[in-house]
């Protein structure tokens, strides 16, 4: 079993380092391959069971769009062939067309999906999220936080990830978050998004032909309960 | 009409002092939030003293000002600062409502010296130009807020006027890469006995060579990036420290400090890394103001550091110890734990870092856990950790995740009952951990601790 942390000198923002922490506690065996920005990722060359790719600083996105765009036209044939792969936080805005910021800067991404995010550097958004994920007859409840500059647009509603229930999806107003190519798996959410979201992470297992059985179960149950509970409420706010 | 509407905005801030006082509320920032509501560019002007230093940065800002704005007032100088205030714009504000005469001209004082929070830099140096600011790091804080510190740090080079002259620290390669074109000076310290060369913190924000994306290799390593790198793809390098300190010694509370290759001897006020860093940044900015270290030297040992974020008593047969660990911020989190991990003898730890604000209409967002480094908290020396508030489930995950035993652990939302689940063992030491947000009830807690310890005491003197 292996799991490919792409770029984790620039991908470590907001806890989602600690996503792959806690695969690898729930499968001792995992085998964890870090690819620096300088690399060839592995998952072009070898099987690997999942390739993640957590949140960045702005210059970091730039680097990360960079270090993949020579090897795009291999992504694609990859995710194609059904590569599963993990993409959070803002992640996600490299696989779209272009991120236009504010602040005076443009940068052209993969474009691999028909989107584009719009960044607003003194408008931070932060806001508590609550969808559903399904896939054939399985079906849960996804809980994750957003603190980012901006959103995506030009989508509408395809290939998405999530179903809104309550929060923010791919852009204020959107019934929909993240997005979902066959395998692939892209989501705004921030953090430890397989710690708080313990059937997510089991379904995922079993998808990478794991052990379903997770570290510290109880306690993440309990804290995903709790979560769900509180989100639910309908006196609190979604935006912060 | 804009000096029209100043003027009505500094008169009528200046009428909310004295009934401020009668109402019991001073030393609010009520009168420069009046200032701001009324004329938006209020800072624009109001009267400067000559000379204006800016302190800003992620840690010990408060501190720092403190400590320069104290050693100026004891060589005579004639200080206005924002101490009694809060560091963004309305007590800034506040700070110059205060300072001022009837015309908005600055009044008895000589000097300037503002503590400035980072993200406030668009509302303030537009209007204030600091000729000096010290920038004393740069670090991961909110996420909601300040996302990552180089967001902060373009902020920052942004909004520093170019006629700043900027004091940096030379260990951290974030502050030194702000306002680039700006006159600069650094301070740093030297490696020591407790360093290490690779990072084990979860956070480690400079990784990689900013001028060529290369690994980067540090010499030596403090904390998280805090250290000297170098890059052996391109020769990239951290800058040699202008103000140098170096032999730190913690236990005697001295360092030395080397300029233009002469040394000079300083006293410390505590035994922390943080202290020699404040101390060795108000020797640079007073250098930079001309002072001899005959006379910094002299000064810095008149001067007492207080800290609101650390204290300790003795109560029945446990020591108390009130720690604060911001909430929202993993830096503070790690730090705090680090500290506690190393200190000697058995330890008892109450955790109530929540957001108390979000409890009721939000849901704190708990990313920063999983920044911090509660692998501080696996210890033998940490017997028993109570996690407390809303969060307490989180806490309990982030530990068992950290690999504290689970026998260890345990939880309760309501922090009083918490507080009543410690052990209070004689001989040991019992942390209560709180953020700013939770301070009054943290303080609350606290007293319920001295009783429950003194209590505990009692029980065993009557059983004995």
């Amino acid at each position: 079993m292996r799991v490919e942390y792409l770029f984790p000198e620039v991908c470590h923002l907001c806890g989602d380092g600690m996503n792959i922490r806690y695969l690898r506690q729930c499968c001792p065996e995992l085998e964890v391959v870090e690819t620096s920005l300088k690399d060839r990722p592995a998952f072009l060359d070898s099987t690997v069971d999942l390739v993640y790719l957590g949140s960045a600083t702005e210059q970091g996105l730039h680097r990360i769009v960079a270090a993949l765009l020579p090897y795009k036209e291999e992504l694609i044939r990859r995710i194609n062939e059904g590569q599963r792969m993990l993409f959070t936080g803002n992640a996600l805005d490299v696989l779209g067309e272009y991120i236009d910021c504010d602040d005076g800067w443009r940068l052209d991404c993969l474009g691999l999906f028909p989107t584009h995010a719009e960044y607003r550097m003194m408008r931070r958004h932060n806001s508590f999220f609550l969808g559903s994920f399904t896939d054939g007859d399985f079906h849960t409840d996804v809980v994750g936080f957003k603190s980012l500059f901006g959103h995506t647009y030009g989508a509408g509603l395809d290939e998405p990830l999530l179903t809104v229930e309550r929060g923010v999806g791919r852009q204020i107003g959107a019934a929909v978050e993240g997005f979902r190519r066959k395998n692939l798996l892209a989501t705004y959410l921030t953090g430890p998004l397989l710690v708080l979201n313990p059937p997510f992470t089991k379904w995922l297992l079993r998808q990478m032909g794991a052990d379903d059985r997770l570290a510290f179960e109880e306690a993440a149950m309990d804290n995903y309960r709790r979560r769900l509970e509180e989100f639910r409420d309908p006196h609190r706010d979604p935006m912060y | 009409m804009g000096k029209l509407r100043f003027l009505l905005a500094l008169w009528a801030a200046k009428l909310s002092i004295p009934a401020l006082k009668l109402t019991r509320h001073n030393g609010t920032d009520f009168p420069g939030h009046l200032a701001v509501r009324l004329c938006p560019d209020f800072l624009r002007y109001a009267g400067k003293p000559p000379l204006i230093i800016a302190v800003t940065g992620t840690n010990g800002k408060t501190t720092v000002s403190n400590m320069l704005s104290d050693a100026l007032e004891t060589m005579g100088r004639r200080v206005m600062t924002n101490r009694a205030g809060s560091n963004i714009i309305s007590g800034i504000s506040t700070a110059f409502i205060r300072n001022s005469n009837l015309l908005g001209r600055v009044k008895r004082c000589d000097i300037a010296v503002l503590e400035v929070d980072e993200r406030s830099s668009p509302r303030i140096y537009p209007h204030v130009k600091p000729d000096f600011v010290l920038l004393t790091n740069l670090f991961r804080d909110s996420i909601m807020r300040n996302a990552h510190p180089y967001y902060i740090a373009d902020i920052l080079t942004k909004y520093i006027p170019a006629s700043s002259r900027m004091i940096l620290n030379a260990d951290d390669l974030i502050s030194c890469s702000v306002a680039p074109d700006n006159e600069r000076v650094y301070f740093g310290i030297d490696r020591m006995d407790s360093d290490v060369t690779e990072c084990i913190n979860l956070i480690d924000d400079v990784r990689i060579c900013p001028r060529c994306g290369g690994k980067l290799t540090y010499l030596y390593r403090r904390y998280h990036h805090i250290g000297k790198a170098e890059c052996l793809d391109c020769g990239f390098a951290s800058p040699e420290s202008d103000y140098f300190a170096r032999r730190v010694d913690p236990a005697l509370l001295t360092m030395t400090v080397r300029e233009d290759g002469a040394y000079y001897p300083y006293s410390l006020h505590t035994d922390s890394v943080f202290d020699a860093y404040n101390t060795v940044s108000v020797v640079a900015a007073l250098r930079q103001l001309g002072y001899t270290h005959r006379e910094i030297g002299s000064v810095l040992r008149q001067i007492t550091v207080s800290s609101s974020r650390h204290s300790e008593e003795q109560v029945g047969k446990v020591r108390l110890v009130r720690q604060m660990s911001k909430e929202k911020n993993a830096l503070a989190g790690s730090r705090a734990f680090d500290y506690i991990a190393g200190r000697k003898g058995r330890k008892e730890l109450l955790l109530m870092m929540n957001c108390l604000g979000d409890t009721r209409h939000w849901s704190e967002n708990t990313c920063w856990i999983y920044d911090a480094d509660f692998e501080f908290l696996r210890n033998d020396s940490i017997v028993q950790i109570v996690c407390a508030g809303a969060r307490c489930l989180d806490y309990k995950l982030r530990l068992l995740m950290a690999g504290v035993p689970e026998d260890r652990i345990v939880c309760e939302d309501d922090e009083f009952r918490a507080a009543e689940l410690l052990g209070y063992t004689p001989g040991d030491d019992v942390y209560i951990l709180y953020g700013t947000d939770s301070l009054e009830r943290a303080y609350r807690v606290y007293d319920h601790m001295k009783e429950l310890a003194r209590r505990s005491a009692g029980a065993e003197e009557a059983e004995a």
